[in-house]
């Protein structure tokens, strides 16, 4: 990789963009009941990524999780609705996007990281893994610009937020996979900086993220699409159509 | 200037390709079809609502970037019939991909649908009288109808993004749907005002098969 200048603009995400539908709201709620406030001051809430190498470290059998801690079930289970959206994000991108050349490999490299640990995750919760979300990508796979800024800020969250949520595991399986993760989710989102003409390590230390802050990045997206959305009518009932006959 | 060219805009980006995997999306909010993406002369209004009243929805042809835009290339359910045009993206919802592509031969009076480039449905059909022509070219399934008392359209009606031509005047616009009917023995035939018509037990077979937004191809 080749070290640039940082010449492309990132937006920067705030808190009231990011969850407007309250969705990651909803799941943090689900995942930590009374002590989301504490999850969220430390935890990496996009550290999805972080857990996804679980199956490569001896978390393989499935239902593994009866046997693991409620805190750490519960961490997984959130990481595993954020590699669900990490997945489908790179996933649709693969489908939609029309990239080329190094682009085009970043996206069909870490799309099938991001399917692996959504694989992994689900083996290791068996019955006890959370359901897939609906999710909206609102043109971010659609348009080149709007897909790399995003796939940055995906990536850069995912490993600053980590930092918060490492204390917090309780099992050191569970701990060494997350620790292998966060190394693979670093290198992606290095990778895109560079892609995208910033620098791919620009600080000797990282920094956890706020709550605020990761909530900004998660959130901004709208992508996770809630559950309770209307629901769309196809049919009608007791009138006849007016076709033509 | 051609495409490729330094300050051209770019290829479309093709989205749909019948026969092997198509999409559509629904019309999330009401808008205007152009001629070009970015610009161009007004082709349609878009609602968000057919006029059965189910929630509009649009076949996706292609897309294009135009100044940092997305424009979606849609087909429409104007006259005249196989009128694509414009519309911005953020107007439509997510993308819903099928791999079904219904094709109707006039002339043959059949019909035929493909699920990735196998028949998996066939039946034969009534279609339009010569005087009320069911029209050709391509078009899409835009919603699902059953539970109406007239017994004309048989247990279940497809409607279509197709439009008669000449019975511009009737009610709802002159939509071309793809129904059952009380009088199977016309069947098949040409006996309609331009809907096709199948035996009730065949649209309802149709129905387990056909996903609304497949595309639809009448030679």
């Amino acid at each position: 990789m080749t070290m640039r200048q940082e010449t492309t603009h990132v937006p920067d995400f705030t808190l009231d963009q990011v969850d407007a539908d309250g969705a990651i709201r909803e799941t943090l709620d689900v995942v930590n009941g009374d002590t989301r406030a504490q999850f969220l001051a430390k935890a990496g809430i996009f550290g999805g990524g972080a857990f996804g190498g679980a199956a490569l470290l001896g978390l393989t059998a499935e239902g593994a999780a009866a046997a693991t801690a409620k805190s750490d079930v519960a961490i997984l289970n959130f990481a595993l609705t954020l590699e669900y959206l990490e997945a489908a994000f790179y996933t649709e991108a693969e489908q939609m996007l029309g990239a080329d050349g190094e682009l085009a490999l970043f996206i069909r490299v870490v799309a099938a990281h991001e399917r692996a640990h959504v694989s992994a995750l689900k083996k290791v919760l068996g019955r006890k893994a959370v359901k897939k979300p609906k999710f909206n990508f609102r043109g971010t796979t659609e348009s080149e610009s709007k897909f790399r800024a995003t796939a940055q800020v995906l990536e850069d969250t995912g490993v600053k937020a980590y930092k918060g949520q490492a204390p917090r595991i309780k099992s050191n399986a569970i701990l060494n996979a997350a620790l292998a993760i966060h190394a693979v989710e670093a290198r992606h989102a290095a990778w895109i900086r560079d892609l995208n003409g910033t620098a791919p390590a620009p600080t000797a230390f990282d920094k956890p993220l706020s709550k605020s802050a990761v909530l900004a990045a998660v959130s901004k997206t709208k992508f996770i699409v809630p559950a309770q959305a209307p629901r769309r009518r196809t049919r009608r009932r007791s009138t006849a159509p007016r076709f033509t006959g | 200037m051609r495409a490729g060219e330094p300050g051209s805009e770019p290829a479309p980006f093709t989205l749909s390709k019948p026969g092997s995997l198509s999409r559509w999306a629904f019309i999330e909010r009401a808008t205007v079809a152009r001629s070009q993406p970015g610009r161009g002369r007004r082709l349609a209004r878009l609602s968000t609502r057919t006029p059965e009243g189910t929630h509009g929805l649009v076949m996706v042809l292609a897309r294009v970037e135009v100044r940092d835009s997305l424009w979606v290339q849609v087909r429409l359910p104007v006259l005249p019939n196989n009128t694509t045009g414009w519309v911005r993206r953020e107007r439509l919802g997510p993308y819903h991909a099928v791999r079904t592509h219904l094709i109707v031969d006039t002339r043959k009076r059949t019909a035929r649908l493909l699920r990735r480039g196998h028949t998996v449905f066939r039946a034969r059909v009534g279609v339009g009288q010569p005087r009320w022509p069911t029209p050709r070219g391509e078009f899409f399934v835009r919603n699902r109808l059953r539970g109406f008392s007239d017994p004309i359209y048989g247990p279940l009606a497809f409607g279509t993004s197709a439009r008669s031509a000449v019975l511009t005047d009737w009610p709802g616009g002159g939509f071309i749907g793809i129904h059952g009917t009380n009088q199977p023995t016309l069947i098949p035939g040409r006996v309609s005002h331009g809907c096709i018509r199948m035996r009730n037990a065949e649209i309802l077979r149709l129905d387990r098969e056909m996903p609304i937004g497949t595309p639809l191809t009448v030679r």
